[in-house]
């Protein structure tokens, strides 16, 4: 068995006396898509930006890719370009075209020459398949497009490991589908995604292993078909009816 | 009114030398504004807290206290202690340090209305805080900022006339020797009018289109 | 040196008196006259709002200090006034255009609905205009006048120029006898600043006092 790309180890996160996160462990393999589930506040957002050290955690420890990234003295913003990560409020750059958006962490980060990551930052849009928007602003874009574009950039840092928080929740019903799209073509490439979503059409289909989270803690794991038809927990069966209601 | 025309042709030479030294005293007090408001407006979001507390005490003294007084303490008043300035550096030096605290205070508002998901999706792509606000945050911002600057260069054009009263012979500099020496004043002040209102005009045409060359879909920021 | 400091804080601190009562005018007359020309540009005939947009746009265009000199020049030779009262009327005058801003500004952003409404329970435009739009536009302009009540504060210190024995005035007179022009322009400079923050902080509470819920 090869190693794990992401190991979390009981990771707390508290902000003054709230104590949102109490202990979560997680391993996750390379090329494996996790889908995170759980009723609002459970802590799930928060993990994901305890992983790319966003927030980094209160307590506990993370590795990723044997190296441990929670050791003081890491350089976070290296640990950040390994990491790819996807907003529910897309989080574009305002003054940038898609096509800029792209581009700049290529340029100010990866330091690539302008044409270099001009070519780069096309061949990502044209893998979400917007090379045609590559002109427009985001406030020229729909909320899909925007989405698409948003997953574009953080592919064009090459991460070992993409993080979507709830990439469709702020779309309108008709446009989640395009996203999800991307997503599942992502997954079947062989990248290594961690999902924050409420899509359980998408986890049932794409995810490799569901987690079940409620205040703080992972209540339970498994596979889809494990998760879904035979949960062991009665919060996460109450959860499941409430959502498939 | 062929006595007015006498009088017109013979004090518009004396006033369009008058106009240069405005049109110069704006323009370097403006870059000058710029040069000092932009790290003391970026200062005043990001600094520390004692470099915010230094800043908003600077910005507090500029906007609080009239121009004129100011340009008196650097002019009159500094010789006291030790600093000879002369009339137009004196005029540049006030003018400058007083368009500086409005130009950082706008520059601080648009800065504190760029959203913050801005920040944290650059810090996400890997970028350190230098990085975020340098490529990310202040190129917005600047935009946002557009039409209060445009605002305030306007104002700045006009505040200009106040260095006359440190001698300086700028437009109205020139007007009031002329106005003594032709024994007209309400109409030499009326024609000084009509050629400020003749450089506001073209100041703001100008500002205009600079504003449109600069749009971004949305990103406007229309303090009017 | 703190005898000094005292003799020109005394000398300076009676101009504040004229300070306060040329901004008092000049900020009375330039609301009579904003409140006018802005019902007038709304609601007047097109002609009369042509002739007030003419008024603003021009006064806006041209600085304080050169609009002061002009009307001091007109009203000192048709009538008898002191310098004091030909600077405060003329700051009066120029702030008239910018307070015609901020109220026009004001009437247009109250909703249309309510002057239907008024119409609707039987209200004259006049009416309408006095007690239902009138009172919500004021209130809508309260912080934008109150910006302009401190630039006017900050720009009363001009008349200077036309011999008003104010703050900045006294504060050169106290100069040219003590020789100490830093002590005495420094100390007008804090007294100013002390004016402004005062004045701040009182616009501020009645902000917050007359904020309407919309």
């Amino acid at each position: 068995m090869t190693s794990p790309i992401l190991r979390i180890e009981d990771v707390h996160k508290s902000y003054g006396s709230l104590q949102v996160l109490k202990g979560v462990s997680l391993t996750v393999q390379p090329r494996e898509v996790v889908v995170l589930i759980g009723p609002s506040g459970s802590g799930k957002s928060t993990l994901l930006r305890c992983i790319n050290l966003l927030n980094p955690p209160t307590k506990g420890r993370i590795w990723l890719e044997e190296q441990e990234i929670t050791a003081p003295g890491v350089n976070q913003d290296r640990v950040r370009q390994r990491i790819g990560m996807v907003f529910q409020e897309f989080n574009l750059f305002t003054h940038l075209t898609a096509l800029g958006n792209v581009m700049i962490g290529l340029v100010k980060v990866r330091k690539m020459r302008k044409n270099e990551a001009r070519d780069l930052a096309m061949f990502e849009l044209e893998r979400v398949g917007l090379a045609d928007r590559a002109h427009y602003y985001p406030a020229q874009l729909s909320g899909g497009q925007k989405q698409r574009v948003a997953i574009a950039r953080a592919l064009g840092m090459d991460p070992h490991i993409m993080l979507f928080d709830e990439p469709t929740s702020a779309l309108d019903p008709e446009l989640t589908g395009e996203v999800l799209a991307v997503m599942q073509k992502l997954a079947s490439e062989g990248m290594t995604m961690i999902v924050v979503s409420h899509e359980m059409g998408f986890a049932r289909q794409v995810a490799n292993r569901v987690a079940f989270m409620e205040n703080g803690v992972v209540v339970e794991e498994g596979t889809p078909q494990q998760l879904f038809e035979q949960p062991v927990h009665e919060r996460t069966r109450a959860f499941l009816r409430n959502i498939m209601q | 009114m062929q006595d007015f025309i006498d009088l017109l042709n013979r004090v518009t030479p004396d006033l369009l030398q008058g106009t240069m030294v405005t049109l110069q005293i704006a323009a370097v007090s403006l870059v000058l504004g710029m040069i000092v408001g932009l790290p003391v407006g970026v200062g005043q979001v990001y600094g520390p807290v004692w470099v915010q507390r230094i800043l908003g005490a600077y910005v507090t003294l500029f906007q609080g206290t009239p121009l004129l007084i100011q340009l008196f303490v650097v002019y009159y008043g500094l010789p006291d202690v030790g600093i000879t300035l002369g009339r137009l550096q004196a005029a540049f030096l006030t003018l400058g340090l007083n368009s500086a605290a409005y130009q950082a205070e706008y520059l601080r508002s648009a800065l504190q209305s760029v959203s913050e998901g801005q920040m944290t999706a650059a810090r996400a792509i890997g970028m350190n805080t230098r990085q975020a606000i340098w490529s990310v945050i202040l190129p917005q911002a600047l935009r946002l900022a557009l039409p209060a600057w445009s605002n305030e260069a306007v104002a700045m054009l006009k505040y200009t006339s106040v260095v006359f009263l440190i001698a300086v012979p700028d437009l109205m500099g020139q007007a009031k020797i002329l106005a003594s020496r032709y024994f007209a004043p309400i109409q030499i002040y009326l024609i000084v009018a009509v050629f400020y209102i003749v450089l506001v005009g073209i100041a703001y045409l100008i500002l205009t289109l600079i504003e449109r060359r600069l749009r971004i879909p949305g990103l406007t920021g229309d303090a009017r | 040196m703190v005898q000094d400091l005292l003799t020109t804080f005394t000398f300076i601190v009676q101009g504040l008196w004229v300070t306060i009562s040329v901004t008092a005018v000049a900020l009375t007359v330039g609301l009579a006259l904003g409140m006018t020309m802005a019902i007038a540009r709304v609601y007047g005939h097109p002609a009369v709002q042509m002739a007030v947009s003419a008024y603003s746009v021009v006064i806006r265009a041209v600085p304080v200090i050169v609009i002061i000199f002009i009307l001091f020049f007109v009203i000192s030779r048709y009538i008898n006034l002191s310098p004091f009262w030909a600077g405060a009327l003329a700051l009066g005058f120029a702030s008239g255009a910018y307070q015609t801003e901020i109220f026009r500004g004001a009437i247009q952003a109250v909703q249309p609905g309510q002057m239907i409404a008024a119409r609707a329970i039987g209200m004259s435009r006049l009416q309408a205009i006095q007690s239902i739009v009138l009172p919500q536009a004021l209130r809508l302009a309260l912080p934008s006048w109150g910006n302009e009540a401190t630039l006017v504060l900050k720009d009363s210190t001009l008349v200077f120029a036309v011999g008003v024995p104010e703050i900045l005035r006294r504060a050169q007179q106290v100069s040219a006898r003590t020789f100490e022009p830093f002590l005495a322009f420094g100390v007008a400079l804090l007294l100013y600043l002390a004016l402004t923050l005062m004045t701040t902080q009182v616009l501020r509470w009645l902000e917050r006092r007359y904020r309407l819920q919309m």
